[in-house]
């Protein structure tokens, strides 16, 4: 399976927010609310995992915990792709 | 599911009075009466292999009145094929005037004077519904001369309504155009003084992309649009090609036959038009955002109000049809979205020839709004680049609800389109 890295996720967050206008800053604890990552921009996020990669991400696999941060978002979709 | 039309079927048929009129097929003239007669039982399902095959498929039944399903080899698979034998149709491929006929499983007696059309199958297998010739003319009554382009599929709703045009009003000319020829029509319509012509939304945008110039060049005084949801985009584009042309577009089914004819320019119909009953005339409604028609032209089964399966939207004083039903309707995390509309605003950016929008599964919100496009070749030329994912996701955001806004928007090479002239079924 074609996996991306934490690395390569990061660079397609901080494209989905410079689409919107904002900036993804460099600290993964950084709270999403406060920079502005809302549910439209994580789904984004993971369609565009799911188009450079070519696979399907499988959504209803882990419980969906919760995410707070840039860090937590990372975390989930390194995750999602191992599933 | 098969349906008939209503009241007696008059046998034999009297002679249709525009036999005489000129057609072009395959780049040569002749009129209908000089096409072959094919000798078919009755009743046929005839797969035509060719636009004369059909042409002279629809000639035969308007001189004999015999019971008749006329379609393309490509539009009939196997199943569908040992349906209409187990339905008591004779299946008669039919190239060249040269017929090659399998006799029914379930013999039956004819009906004169029947025609069936195959529905396009959009909503699931396609379906036969009954007509009558004079229940496929919808036109009637003096018609300025015209030379009528036909596009269509031979056998689809589309096409019996240019065929009977020309086969039952004198003046009323055609040329057909065969589906290797679709990318060149202008050309040969050029050559052959087209000066009508009726195709869907993409048949006109592909025509725009892949030449408008030699577009420009059909003298056409009528232009018709149909099929496919009819967005403001298209209009204004070939307004501006054909400024002294007659731009129309209609709303008709193999279903409920042309319920809505609009001539004013615009996308939609007066929203003054929903619920006024008037004798003779289809009446339009909206039940849950489904356009509903009650149409004398309708068929047996289908009497009374028929709910269309396309979805409607009232925006200021017109009714937009925004597309299936099932299909429209996006849902993205509760909110509702019509994939026409947002349609519409892709295809209103000036860089855009075609788009189409779907929901596309995804996390948290269960769907997005996700699109592809066709930039338009001029963009470049122009002086401009054509649009790329970031600039029209802008320009949805500054004209749609933020769930609305297709985030992700692939760019296709060309405008896909397949035998209906439809993108989308």
């Amino acid at each position: 399976m074609n996996e991306l890295s934490r690395a390569q996720i990061r660079d397609l967050m901080a494209q989905v927010l410079k689409n919107q206008g904002k900036v993804l800053p460099d600290d993964d604890a950084a709270d999403l609310r406060e920079i502005g990552f809302r549910s439209l921009d994580f789904s984004e996020l993971a369609l565009r995992v799911e188009d450079e990669t070519g696979e399907e991400l499988n959504f209803d696999a882990p419980g969906l915990r919760r995410i707070a941060t840039v860090g937590d978002v990372l975390d989930f979709l390194v995750e999602l792709q191992k599933q | 599911m098969t349906v008939g039309t209503p009241g007696p079927v008059a046998a034999p048929h009297p002679a249709p009075a525009g036999t005489g009129n000129r057609i072009v097929v395959g780049g040569v003239a002749l009129t209908w009466q000089d096409l072959p007669d094919p000798a078919l039982s009755a009743p046929s399902a005839v797969l035509a292999h060719g636009a004369r095959d059909a042409l002279a498929a629809a000639r035969h039944h308007a001189t004999h009145g015999t019971e008749l399903l006329i379609s393309t080899d490509s539009r009939v698979d196997a199943g569908l094929r040992a349906e209409l034998r187990d339905a008591g149709f004779t299946l008669t491929d039919l190239a060249d005037g040269q017929t090659r006929s399998l006799a029914p499983t379930r013999p039956r007696a004819a009906e004169p004077g029947r025609l069936w059309l195959l529905t396009s199958g959009s909503t699931g297998r396609p379906k036969r519904v009954g007509h009558t010739l004079g229940s496929l003319t919808t036109v009637r009554g003096d018609q300025p001369a015209r030379t009528w382009l036909c596009p269509y599929a031979p056998g689809t709703y589309a096409w019996w309504q240019v065929v009977t045009l020309s086969l039952t009003q004198p003046g009323q000319h055609l040329v057909v155009v065969e589906p290797d020829q679709l990318d060149d029509w202008p050309a040969l319509a050029a050559a052959h003084g087209v000066d009508a012509a009726s195709g869907t939304p993409t048949f006109w945008r592909r025509s725009i992309y892949a030449d408008a110039a030699a577009l420009a060049r059909v003298p056409l005084r009528q232009i018709t649009l149909g099929g496919e949801p009819v967005d403001q985009a298209i209009l204004d584009q070939l307004r501006e090609l054909f400024p002294a042309a007659r731009i129309s577009w209609i709303y008709a089914s193999s279903e409920v036959g042309a319920s809505i004819v609009v001539h004013d320019g615009r996308a939609g119909f007066p929203v003054e038009w929903l619920d006024r009953p008037a004798p003779g005339r289809p009446t339009l409604s909206v039940r849950d955002d489904e356009l509903v028609i009650t149409s004398p032209y309708h068929g047996v089964g289908l009497d009374g109000p028929v709910r269309t399966g396309d979805r409607v939207q009232v925006v200021d004083d017109r009714v937009l049809i925004t597309g299936r039903l099932d299909s429209d309707e996006i849902n993205v995390g509760g909110s509702k979205v019509s994939a026409g509309l947002v349609r519409d605003v892709l295809t209103a950016h000036p860089g855009v020839a075609w788009a189409r929008v779907t929901g596309r599964r995804a996390p948290v919100l269960g769907r997005m709004v996700v699109a592809e496009v066709v930039p338009h070749p001029t963009s470049a030329g122009d002086g401009g680049d054509p649009p790329d994912e970031a600039a029209l996701v802008r320009w949805c955001a500054d004209r749609l609800p933020e769930h609305a806004v297709p985030r992700r928007i692939r760019v296709l090479p060309e405008i896909p389109v397949k035998e209906t002239l439809k993108s989308d079924v």
